[in-house]
């Protein structure tokens, strides 16, 4: 027993030594620790810069402008842009509208023609004026005949015979 | 130097520490130690105690809020600080004629308000307001300055971020506003006194669309206006409204930057591509315009359609609003004017209607065009006695001579041959009595009285057979009469709306045909008899070139106390070529000063009409397409 104890307190750490290496585990985690909590807080930061750059991306979409900044500067979204061409779309058909073409008309000493001054004549392959195309017209819907249940196919004559043609089995069938 | 035996060779940790104590002395130890050893234990325990009670009932709290009714509402609060509704509004459809020309777009304007936080000077704030708002009309009153100060006051005592101090500011008006920020901006550093440093800090705009007519009242009882909470009125803006706006999408955006969500792609509203050519338009409004000037009418209508289809070409009635000013409605329409008198107004035809009810005798067999009728100036029905316009005899006549005449007593004999029955069935089927279906907000059904209704009498055979009695309106007039004028005998559907763009496709639909309550025979020869009783009457109507096929109605208005005898609606009805017809045009004045008579008042309108109405059509003289074909 004497001698187990001799053994075991020749081999056993310095309590100095124990004090080590608690305090070498326990710092070893706290940097751990601070190390993740660093990566972690790089992170976040960086998601929140982000996302309140998105934010305020968003809010110059359905939001405000400080005065002193100028309309036109920065990055212009997309909202903004169809808003400007919907605004310049409608100051051009102001300046062509049929008030304003009339003012030149008269301001260039024009007049209308009447019938009687008009000239008509044959044109071989000439295409009459035609009406306003903003936008091709939609893809014709092909239906595939197959995908189509047969029972919504038949006729009611084809429901019938085929009815007929059924019972004259099963009886048929049926007969000894 | 010293030196060390090897068994007395110790770690050198070793050497500092103090040599273990063979026994623990026995320190003595006071009284008043003792107790405050056993103070400091009992301390510890009742704090702890203390901070066990504290955590269990927070703990205890938390779980009691998950399961309490209140839960829902403070999830509710919580939401409510932690997101922001906002509702996206799609850009409105714009509206063109069938050339393609802008009728209805979309123009910038501003709201400007102010982030409450960040103002620093509110009295310079409703000083600039004031000052670069008061070409506008709605700022523009005294008072605007001291709303613009209390508003942002009232803001920051109840804590609001933000007040909404201006609307529809236009463009212009921002540029100068931006300019006045410069200028308070580069101020010099002095001192203000109470006044403080002039500066619009704080005051914001944001930008949005709002609907513009650029050709301002041209057409605007066809187009409507759209309102302030953008909520499409009258016309084509009321009757479309659903796919003009598009439908708006409402996002709760988060504050949370970790939870930003996305903005949706909003789908715009659907463009329409109108039936309507913006000359013909025009020339319809002038025309209409010189009608009611020449005969002192107190209103008018003019209809020009394509007969084959159905496409209304123009649709002018008085009075006109400028749509871009819409808060005028109230100071043109007056004495509940309709908006548009074509689908709104309903009244009593007069003898326009006789083409209906020859058509029906024709195509029922009940006449022939050599039926012979003699005139003998009245004729009984239903216990009344029906007479002529001239309260004349007009002798023998055929089919012809009783259209060419206008003669009433002709027309209800007419009625009698075909019978109430079927006159009333060919009425419905002309589609008296109900609404056309035509794609315009606010359309009137006018009224049929049947056999059987309560008020109906044998003598309203009568005087339905030329147009009294009868409550029709133009749009009614023109989609009935479209069946004789294209020659076909079938009814087109009167509409506006020729084709409609939604998500990169145009969609055109066909031309409906509502029915055909007459067969092409008959068409064809009514045509021919109305365009020789034009001739023949040397008409007013009749247009230099071109062969025209028409009528004309005079009708007495109603009164509650019966029929005027000094007021009456001239119209006429009348379409060509007669070769190939393109064009139906309806004109009708109402209460004319100038002379009762449609044929004197109405009559001119449609031939100034159809003059510039082969202009802007490209329809050549009769004798030209005639050289053409020979050729």
């Amino acid at each position: 027993m004497e001698n187990i104890q001799k053994l075991t307190q020749a081999y056993e750490q310095a309590p100095w030594r124990k004090q080590m290496y608690m305090i070498g585990v326990i710092l070893l985690i706290l940097v751990s620790a601070a190390i993740v909590a660093g990566i972690y807080l790089n992170v976040t930061a960086r998601a929140a810069a982000v996302g309140r750059e998105i934010q305020e991306m968003q809010v110059r979409v359905y939001g405000y402008h400080y005065l002193s900044s100028q309309a036109g500067e920065g990055i212009v979204p997309m909202e903004e842009l169809e808003q400007r061409i919907a605004n310049l779309t409608n100051q051009l058909a102001m300046i062509t509208s049929y008030q304003v073409m009339q003012e030149r008309v008269q301001d260039l000493n024009l007049e209308p023609i009447d019938g009687e001054h008009i000239i008509y004549m044959k044109v071989p392959g000439y295409i009459d004026r035609q009406t306003t195309s903003l936008a091709p017209p939609p893809q014709p819907v092909v239906v595939n005949a197959s995908g189509i249940d047969p029972q919504f196919r038949e006729s009611l004559f084809e429901w019938v015979a085929e009815q007929v043609q059924k019972t004259t089995r099963y009886i048929s069938e049926a007969r000894p | 130097m010293r030196r060390f035996m090897a068994d007395q060779v110790v770690p050198a940790g070793r050497l500092r520490r103090k040599p273990p104590a063979r026994e623990n002395p026995v320190i003595p130890r006071t009284a008043n130690e003792k107790a405050g050893q056993i103070l400091t234990g009992w301390r510890f325990n009742l704090l702890g105690v203390l901070f066990f009670l504290a955590g269990a009932m927070i703990i205890i709290q938390l779980v009691r809020l998950q399961f309490s009714p209140e839960r829902s509402e403070f999830v509710s609060q919580g939401d409510q600080y932690s997101r922001t509704l906002h509702i996206f509004y799609p850009p409105r459809g714009d509206i063109y004629d069938r050339w393609g020309r802008l009728l209805a777009g979309s123009t910038l304007v501003y709201e400007v308000g102010a982030q409450v936080d960040n103002v620093d000077n509110s009295d310079t704030i409703s000083f600039a307001l004031s000052k670069v708002l008061s070409a506008h009309p709605e700022y523009d009153y005294p008072e605007y300055s001291d709303e613009v100060y209390s508003a942002i006051h009232r803001a920051e005592i109840a804590g609001t971020a933000y007040v909404q101090l201006a609307d529809f500011v236009t463009p212009e008006e921002l540029v100068q506003l931006q300019d006045w920020a410069r200028n308070y901006s580069n101020l010099p550093d002095v001192d203000y006194g109470d006044a403080g440093r002039p500066s619009l800090d704080g005051l914001v705009y944001r930008p949005r669309l709002q609907r513009y007519y650029p050709e301002d009242s041209l057409g605007a009882n066809i187009l409507g206006f759209v309102n302030r909470e953008g909520t499409g009125l009258f016309g084509v803006e009321a009757e479309f409204n659903d796919l003009l706006a598009g439908a708006p999408q409402s996002v709760w955006m988060s504050l949370d930057p970790y939870q930003v969500a996305e903005i949706p792609q909003l789908k715009s509203g659907s463009d329409l591509v109108l039936t309507i050519d913006r000359e013909i338009q025009a020339a319809a409004e002038e025309v209409l315009k010189n009608a009611l000037d020449d005969s002192g009418a107190e209103g008018g209508v003019i209809l020009v359609m394509d007969p084959n289809t159905g496409e209304m070409l123009a649709i002018a009635s008085t009075p006109r609003l400028n749509p871009n000013e819409y808060w005028n409605y109230g100071n043109v329409f007056t004495d509940s004017t309709p908006y548009n008198r074509a689908v709104s107004q309903d009244y009593e035809p007069g003898s326009v209607f006789k083409v209906l009810t020859m058509a029906a005798a024709l195509d029922c067999g009940a006449v022939t065009p050599d039926t012979e009728f003699v005139d003998t100036g009245s004729i009984q029905i239903g216990g009344i006695t029906i007479r002529n316009w001239d309260w004349g005899a007009w002798g023998p006549q055929n089919m012809q001579g009783c259209m060419a005449h206008s003669l009433n007593v002709c027309l209800t004999w007419i009625a009698t041959q075909i019978g109430a029955g079927d006159f009333y069935k060919y009425m419905q089927n002309f589609g008296f009595g109900r609404t056309s279906g035509v794609d315009l907000a606010g359309e009137a059904p006018g009224r049929l009285k049947l056999p059987g209704d309560t008020d109906w009498f044998e003598a309203e055979l009568g005087t339905n057979s030329f147009g009294q009695g009868i409550a029709v309106t133009p749009i009614q007039m023109v989609m009935a009469i479209s069946s004789v004028a294209n020659g076909r005998g079938e009814m087109m559907m009167p509409h506006v709306m020729r084709s409609m763009v939604r998500d990169g496709y145009q969609f055109t639909p066909t031309p409906q045909i509502i029915g055909k309550p007459i067969s092409a025979e008959t068409a064809q020869t009514l045509t021919e008899m109305l365009s020789n009783s034009l001739e023949s009457e040397s008409s007013d109507a009749l247009v230099e070139g071109y062969r025209v096929a028409g009528k004309t109605g005079t009708a007495e208005i109603a009164t509650p106390t019966g029929y005027s005898t000094s007021a009456t609606n001239a119209s006429f009805v009348g379409w060509g070529p007669v070769r190939d017809p393109q064009f139906l045009v309806y004109v009708w004045l109402e209460k004319p000063q100038s002379s009762p008579w449609g044929s004197i008042v109405a009559a001119p309108v449609f031939a100034d009409m159809v003059e510039r109405l082969v202009v802007l059509m490209d329809i050549p003289p009769d004798d030209v397409i005639q050289n053409m074909a020979d050729d």
